[in-house]
């Protein structure tokens, strides 16, 4: 693998050149003071660089609204008939994390798998991600990524990867859609040769600040065999069904479809929708096969941490911790794993 | 844009109502057909197609025609929720979209040299009927084939034409019940599950094919296995709140299963192998 230097002191005159090119994606402080990866307008870049957060501050959500926005048109229809309508620009994520990289690839195989989702497809096929691993954890007390084996440095699938070596980057290549990128903006990249030990200290020393973790593995293996009921049951009547676990998680799929008409033209939307609310499996006849709460909570829970390792190979929750630091009354996948592998009443 | 519809599994190609029969006072079957022939799909005894009512919404409804005859796909609709009373108000010449077929299939080689017996409940007979006529085309392939058919009453039993045609054909038999009798109902009264004896059930070199409100499913299915049906020999098709139709909305989603797409005919050993609290039924 080549490896390249990238001054920190570049980073905003890169993107800048990039833009030519890119639409840009990256941690953007907003007026609230929340981080979200936004795209950088290219009519008033050098103002919105001025809001790109470098350090790790945790994004509020993950970067699969990119690809998967929280309301999305379909088709639009009229006399005409029906217009497709799809989107796909190229793409360029900077500063993506090495978790959200994990979910992102993870929503690229549910997507791409049986009949292809054309406007997830779409929206990505163009993309190019620079990672950048976390010094220290993002969500502190809540994020797991070195227990779930997503990070705080990716092993594989980026682009780029970024590794914080003070006042310069490490930058690993790990495609040839990244060697590329370098070469066309190679005025701000010098060889990385002789620094990539360095590079490796800076991964032990982040992993070392991750703390005790929890054990996944065996979490993954109990909810095979083990008997959880309790514990939804529990959960399931402390939480307020606000569904923000669900749309801050990166790898949360489901989505509700809608008619938006006005006269004979409108639009087929999609939008996020969760398996925990009341209404998402009852039919129209008003019939509800899984009503309960308990069954909900358990769907959830089940779903990444069982049915997906089962269906998929690997765990749906890429421990990135987004849903606890959401939760208004504390519930959070870090929690649950403890509870389901160390046997304790967390929440 | 104006995309290639051929990669785009979620647009639905425009299509036309050719007629409208009436079957319920809130059951109608609707035939259909696409406006532009290229569009024309094939399709499997119990698979599914997604229609459109645009500015409405989109259902998942069972195709009820049989492969096996030429014709118009037909779709027999309840006018349940927003989209399917919005159909009931059209006619012959108004547009629809469509798209499909979806799903898995009825068995059809393996049912040969077997007895069938085939199970509904209301609107449920719709999707067997599929299967029931493609049977039907090739009966000496087949043992003998009993329908037993249950509905609230009389005037909610569907396809009334059909039932006395497949009851004048040899090896057939037709079983009908109805919940509640009305003025002039003189066959019996009670639960599909309370004419096992009429129809002399047997499990030896049969199968059950079932459909029907989720709780006449549970229990007959229940029946069966009491009365001696292995649970490979007990086919159910499932229905569930779907929007997408393709494995991605994630509403039908039971356990590591969806019934969109690895259903939704299932046999009782994969229902049961299915997580029971998450409502299979």
């Amino acid at each position: 693998m080549s490896t390249y230097l990238l001054r920190k002191t570049d980073v905003r005159p890169l993107l800048k050149e990039a833009s030519a090119v890119w639409d840009i994606f990256a941690p953007l402080r907003e007026g609230v003071g929340d981080v979200n990866f936004k795209a950088l307008p290219k009519d008033r870049l050098a103002e919105a660089l001025e809001n790109l957060v470098l350090d790790d501050e945790p994004t509020l959500l993950s970067p699969k609204t990119i690809f998967f926005p929280q309301n999305e048109t379909m088709f639009a229809f009229g006399s005409g008939g029906i217009r497709e309508q799809v989107e796909s620009s190229p793409k360029l994520l900077f500063g993506v994390t090495s978790c959200d990289l994990s979910g992102l690839l993870f929503s690229d195989g549910f997507f791409a798998k049986d009949f292809p989702d054309r406007y997830y497809l779409s929206r990505s096929e163009n993309r190019l991600i620079i990672v950048k691993g976390c010094l220290k954890p993002p969500r502190q007390g809540s994020c797991f990524c070195a227990s779930a084996g997503t990070g705080p440095f990716a092993q594989r699938g980026f682009d780029l990867q970024l590794v914080d070596l003070g006042g310069e980057y490490l930058v690993e290549v790990g495609s040839g859609k990244g060697e590329s990128f370098i070469l066309a903006h190679s005025a701000f990249f010098a060889s990385g040769d002789g620094r990539e030990r360095a590079a490796e200290a800076v991964k032990r020393d982040a992993t070392a600040t991750l703390g005790p973790g929890v054990d996944f593995d065996k979490a993954l293996r109990l909810m095979v065999t083990g008997d959880f009921e309790k514990n939804f049951a529990r959960i399931g009547e402390r939480c307020v069904y606000c569904g923000a676990c669900l749309y801050v998680c990166p790898t949360c799929t489901c989505f509700n479809v809608v008619d938006r008409a006005d006269g004979g033209s409108g639009s087929r939307m999609r939008t996020w929708d969760g398996c925990v609310f009341e209404g998402y499996t009852r039919e129209a006849s008003g019939h509800n096969p899984r009503p309960s709460k308990t069954a909900r909570t358990a769907r959830r829970y089940e779903h990444k941490l069982k049915y997906d390792p089962l269906v998929a190979g690997r765990s749906g929750c890429v421990g990135c911790g987004r849903c606890l630091d959401s939760c208004p009354v504390g519930i959070g996948m870090s929690k649950f794993i403890r509870e389901v592998a160390d046997g304790t009443e967390e929440m | 844009m104006t995309g290639d519809r051929n990669n785009n599994e979620y647009l639905p190609r425009p299509a036309r109502i050719t007629a409208v029969r009436r079957e319920t006072f809130d059951v109608k079957t609707f035939s259909l057909e696409f406006v532009d022939r290229a569009d024309a799909f094939s399709y499997k005894q119990g698979q599914f197609a997604e229609i459109s009512v645009l500015g409405q919404g989109e259902v998942p409804i069972s195709i009820t025609s049989s492969p096996s005859r030429k014709g118009p796909m037909e779709f027999t609709i309840r006018a349940a929720g927003r989209v399917t009373s919005a159909m009931h108000d059209l006619g012959p010449g108004d547009a629809l979209y469509l798209r499909g077929p979806y799903g898995n299939a009825f068995p059809f080689e393996t049912l040969k040299g077997r007895n069938l017996y085939f199970v509904a409940g209301g609107i449920g007979l719709a999707p067997l009927r599929s299967l029931i006529n493609m049977v039907l085309d090739s009966i000496e392939d087949f043992g003998d084939v009993k329908i037993l058919y249950g509905a609230k009453n009389p005037e909610e039993l569907c396809f009334r034409g059909e039932l006395e045609e497949w009851k004048a054909i040899p090896g057939v038999e037709v079983y009908l019940t109805v919940d509640r009798a009305s003025p002039g109902w003189t066959g019996p009264v009670g639960l599909v599950t309370a004419l096992w004896d009429a129809a002399a059930l047997s499990p030896e070199n049969a199968v059950a094919i079932l459909c029907g409100p989720p709780i006449m499913i549970k229990f007959a299915a229940a029946g069966l296995s009491g009365r001696g049906f292995g649970d490979e020999a007990i086919v159910m098709t499932l229905e569930r709140y779907m929007k997408c139709g393709v494995g991605k909305c994630g509403h039908c989603n039971i356990g590591g299963s969806f019934v969109c797409t690895d259903g939704p005919v299932f046999d009782y050993a994969q229902v049961k192998r299915m997580p029971e609290k998450e409502g299979v039924f």
